[in-house]
């Protein structure tokens, strides 16, 4: 498991000059409660037909940071975008909330849990 | 194709695959998992069973009169509750007497129903544990 | 402007077993757009898992995520925790969860060709079907004790051992089921009726498997070569004869025709774990407590299963993160679907094996 830091500004320019879309496997995205205001956003990644190769980009934000969305680059990552939307209650460009969580569900469910 | 049509008119006139429950009894091996069953007696009130248990379906709890055990020294009883557990056998693992002081049988429990308050009587037993 | 309409699928659909919804755009039979909601059954597992359960008993919270691949899920998360104590499991631990593992497989596979061929309208091999999965859900339950939630790994190795009737039994029964998916097979490349429904229809292609992360036989059935089981060290999958299936075409039945060879792989797999079992202990005592961050995948039956997990030295793990397999699938589920003839969409959509409670947790 490799780790690579970025920012919130280059991490759309790291992920494009990374990502050979015959060569990674987009896993998900992620995220990790730091503390109350902080948290680290992951994109996980594997490679194909290698034993146990993956690379995780990640870069550490504010909760009221809006994160840039990476549905251009992998199409697939839509879903997960709606995910780590839902449970840390952040912003990602074009993502909508609601995938989980009803109105009155708990709201933002993981941010500040496991600390 | 024809293989197909020929199995499935054949089908017509097997023996169902299913069971006729309850006036067949549904095979039951002796290894099947179920309820915990505890010995009085032969408890030494480690109280590993208690901290192993993922749901926390067994409860030592401290009672007036307490059961008779020489190793007994806080006055506490065993209290299972058969709906909680997961008959993951974590409990006799952890058990530093397994198949004395507590082992798996595999009987089914019975079912609760509201009357029997198996819940609400759980929730007083936890609620005095904390 | 062209008039479409909205043909909505699910939550609540005959041929659907899972509460997921589809909202389908229509313009007269062919699909133009898909919107889908998979919340209905989120239970809030990766909370509940990082506050009100010790790292032990987290093993058999994530079973519960999924009632099918139960098995995998407990495994991949007690990889993890061993990955970050360093432990090193017994041998016939390895075996024991490889058999447990592959026999699951074949229990969902079969569940899965049940219902593909029911939703193409063919009750019969349903059935049919459906009963021969009988002897493997009892087999599995002879050897752990439970017939859904096996609670058969924990982490430091397996909780039961297997008798040598058991072995017997079970050899038994993998016979009587080798012969039945013969049959299988048969049928599905050679019935008329079935190649109707399954032909061409919900077609992935190779690139698009690749641009849209297609996992599991889904991505096999279009020949991209991603299987899990050849990506990790873990398990000893090279010894047993692991061999990955693929084919080409994208279609329905190319997926079928996928999951049958694995269920015939992973027989022969389960028949080489018995003939080669070593001997040894089954469990290892396992100290200390987790901590630093570690990312295990297995392959489940429905694709790629992925935990990341993170502990800070404490009982309580700081995150819990499961990726489950039809969660990352849903993009290319959605893109299947766009062309496509509404009349096809159940039999597509039970092609894709999805399990709603795994993608929900
Ligand atoms: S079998 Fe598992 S759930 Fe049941 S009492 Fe024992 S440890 Fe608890
Ligand atoms: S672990 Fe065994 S000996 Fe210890 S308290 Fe429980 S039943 Fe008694």
């Amino acid at each position: 498991m490799k780790k690579v830091e970025s920012t919130l500004e280059n991490i759309r320019d790291d992920i494009k000059k990374f990502y050979d879309y015959k060569v990674w496997h987009f896993i998900t995205m992620n995220g990790v409660a730091l503390d109350g205001e902080r948290f680290e956003v992951q994109w996980i990644f594997s490679r194909y037909e290698a034993m146990d190769e993956s690379v995780i980009y990640y870069t550490v934000t504010e909760y009221d940071k809006i994160i840039p969305s990476i549905e251009d680059i992998i199409p697939s990552s839509i879903i997960s975008q709606r995910e780590v939307v839902d449970m840390f209650g952040v912003k990602i460009d074009g993502s909508e909330a609601g995938l989980y969580l009803d109105a009155d569900s708990l709201q933002m469910p993981l941010r500040g849990c496991g600390l | 194709m024809k293989e197909s049509f020929s199995k499935a008119f054949q089908n017509l006139f097997k023996k169902p695959q299913t069971i006729d429950y309850p006036v067949t009894e549904i095979k039951k091996d002796k290894d099947y998992r179920g309820l915990i069953e505890y010995c009085e007696e032969e408890c030494i009130y480690c109280l590993k069973c208690e901290k192993a248990c993922p749901p926390g379906a067994i409860l030592f709890v401290g009672v007036e009169n307490p059961p008779k055990n020489e190793k007994n020294k806080k006055g506490l009883k065993y209290h299972y509750n058969p709906y909680l557990c997961i008959y993951c056998q974590e409990c006799v693992r952890a058990c530093p007497k397994p198949n004395e002081a507590l082992w798996q049988s595999n009987k089914k429990p019975t079912i609760g129903v509201a009357s029997d308050r198996v819940n609400d009587e759980w929730f007083e037993l936890e609620a005095i544990k904390k | 402007m062209k008039k479409t309409i909205h043909i909505p699928l699910g939550s609540q659909h005959i041929s659907l077993l899972e509460p997921v919804k589809f909202k389908f755009e229509c313009e007269n039979e062919k699909i133009i757009g898909v919107d889908s909601d998979v919340g209905f059954v989120h239970r809030g597992v990766e909370r509940a898992c990082t506050t009100k359960f010790k790292f032990d008993g987290v093993g058999y919270v994530v079973a519960r995520v999924c009632g099918l691949c139960a098995i995998t899920h407990s495994m991949t998360y007690t990889a993890s925790i061993e990955k970050m104590l360093q432990t090193q499991i017994p041998l016939k631990a390895k075996y024991l969860r490889m058999l447990l593992l592959e026999l699951d497989r074949i229990h969902s596979h079969m569940l899965c060709l049940s219902h593909v061929s029911e939703n193409a309208g063919f009750e019969a091999i349903f059935m049919r079907i459906m009963g021969d999965r009988e002897l493997i859900m009892e087999i599995q339950e002879l050897i752990t004790g439970n017939r859904v939630q096996f609670d058969f790994i924990s982490i430091g190795g397996v909780n039961r051992d297997i008798s040598s009737e058991h072995i017997k039994k079970v050899k038994e029964a993998l016979k009587v089921v080798r012969s039945k998916v013969d049959g299988y097979i048969d049928e599905f490349t050679n019935n008329w009726s079935l190649s109707l429904k399954y032909k061409n229809i919900g077609v992935l292609s190779l690139d698009d498997a690749y641009r849209f992360n297609a996992i599991g036989p889904l991505a096999r059935a279009s020949g991209l070569k991603i299987d899990v089981r050849n990506e990790i060290d873990y398990l000893p999958y090279s010894e047993i004869g692991f061999e990955m299936q693929t084919s080409t075409g994208g279609d329905i039945h190319a997926r079928n025709v996928v999951r049958l060879n694995e269920i015939v792989n992973s027989i022969q797999m389960c028949e080489n774990i018995l003939d080669a079992l070593p001997e040894g202990e089954i469990q290892t005592k396992v100290k200390g407590k987790p901590d630093g961050e570690v990312l295990v995948r297995y392959e489940a039956p429905r694709g790629e299963l992925a935990y990341y997990v993170k502990g800070g030295g404490k009982p309580m793990l700081d995150r819990v993160r499961i990726k489950t397999p039809t969660f990352a699938s849903i993009p290319s589920f959605s893109h299947i679907f766009m062309g496509s003839q509404y009349a096809d969409a159940p039999a597509i959509l039970a092609s894709f094996d999805p399990c709603l409670s795994c993608t929900a947790k």
